[in-house]
This record gives C-alpha cells, structure tokens and sequence, in this order.
C-alpha cells in the first residue's frame, strides 16, 4: 500500500460524508490535533463506561451472600445506568466540543464530570449507609 | 513541518497524535476483551443471557482490532497533510456498544 498520491488542493473540498456533514455542519476544519485529542479523550470515558459496566454485572455476582437482593440489584442497575449514561455522554461530548473547535468557540464544560462525581458519591453512601446498618 | 517530509508516507508530528490515538484504540480493544471475560465468568451465575453482553464486547473488540491498521494509515496521512477527517462513525458505533451493553445488563439483571 503507498500513500504517495498527494492531498487535494484547496479549489474543491473534498467530500466529508453524509452523517459528518449533518452532525459537524459548517466552520472550518481545526488543528488535525485538536480533532485526533478530543478523540483520545472520548476513548478514556469509553473505558470509564466499561469498567462501571463490568462492575454492575459483577456487583449482582458476586455480592449474594453480602447484600440484600434489593440493595444489589439496586446497585448494580445504578452501575449500569451510569455506564450507559457515560457512553451517550461521552458521544455527545466528542460532538460538541468537534463543533466548538469547527466554529473556534470556546469548549463546552463537560457535564459527564458531575454526572460521575454525583452518581458515584450517591452509590458510595447507599453502601456506607447499608453496611454500617445492617 | 519540514517539507522534506512526503505526505503520507511519515507524519513527521514529534507529539506522535497518530501513535497516541491508535494506542488509546488499542487500550479500549483490551478493555473491551477484559469486559467479555468477565462477562464469561458469570454465566454460570447469571445464565445464557450473558452469552449476549458477550457477544457485544466482544464483537466490538474484533471490530477494533480488524481496523487498526486503517485507522492509524488515516491518522497519519490525515496529520501530514494538516487535515483528519473527524472518526464519526467509529464515535458513534464505540458509543452504541456502551449503550447496548448497558441494556443487556440491566435485562439480565431485572431477569436473574
């Protein structure tokens, strides 16, 4: 595979592709650094996703004999709830802070920061509160 | 940029973005391989419904692993030539997976 063929010139932009035009419409393209950091920061919060997610199921695995059903089950469709919540989220981060950049306007404070801090601080009461009373 | 550089062929980026980006792509793969093992090692408690969260993560870890290579020959063509297309799509499919494995859980938890 070679590369070699030169980039486009500037007379005709190349074509961006349907869904790209629709979310990302108009601006300027930004720093192609700028686009590939936001991307890697996504990333991070995907995998933030992930782990709340694997520990949902495994709260309602491997808590039986520690926990009431409802305090478990609770727990983890809290886990899940928030795992899901992140990764729509974290999409939509990625969208808003891709058009801020587009349109050289300043970036979005992330609402996924205290979704996570709240809800966590929520779930890690719920169980301080259980085991201290149970 | 040094215009020594042929498009393309080497970034020639000393922050290394594209390197950085296929990486956290790669870290995301194993997270999402370390999140269907897990899954594998409830189905004995949680039953065959896990086979699905499974499946997910799994399938969304191949997805990355087969396009890597992609990915990065973009990243750094894309670099180079001072312009990257934003990666909608794989945005919106990595959040998809998240949201999908979220539903499955919730029904195998609702359901056990």
């Amino acid at each position: 595979m070679t590369n070699s063929q030169q980039a486009p010139g500037d007379a005709a932009p190349p074509s961006r592709g349907k869904i790209a035009e629709r979310l990302l419409p108009g601006g300027e393209e930004p720093d192609p650094r700028f686009t590939l950091a936001n991307e890697r920061t996504f990333l991070a919060w995907i995998r933030t996703s992930l782990a709340l997610l694997a520990g949902g199921i495994a709260i309602e695995a491997f808590t039986s004999d520690l926990f009431l059903e409802p305090v478990r089950k609770g727990l983890a469709i809290v886990l899940l709830l928030l795992g899901m919540l992140l990764s729509a989220g974290a999409a939509l981060r990625w969208l808003r802070v891709e058009r801020s950049m587009r349109n050289k306007a300043p970036l979005p404070l992330p609402l996924i920061v205290p979704l996570l801090a709240g809800a966590g601080a929520v779930a890690a009461a719920v169980v301080l509160v259980f085991v201290l009373w149970r | 940029m040094a215009p020594s550089v042929p498009a393309g062929d080497t970034h020639g980026d000393p922050g290394l973005q594209p390197e950085r980006t296929s990486l956290a792509w790669g870290r995301t793969m194993l997270a999402l391989v370390t999140a269907s093992a897990l899954f594998l090692r409830w189905l004995p408690h949680h039953g065959l419904p896990i086979l699905l969260l499974f499946a997910v993560s799994a399938g969304a870890a191949l997805a990355i692993y087969l396009t890597q290579r992609r990915r990065y020959g973009a990243k750094s063509h894309g670099v180079s030539r001072e312009h990257v297309d934003a990666d909608i799509t794989a945005v919106i499919w990595t959040a998809f997976t998240g949201i999908a494995l979220g539903v499955l859980g919730i029904g195998v938890v609702l359901a056990g």
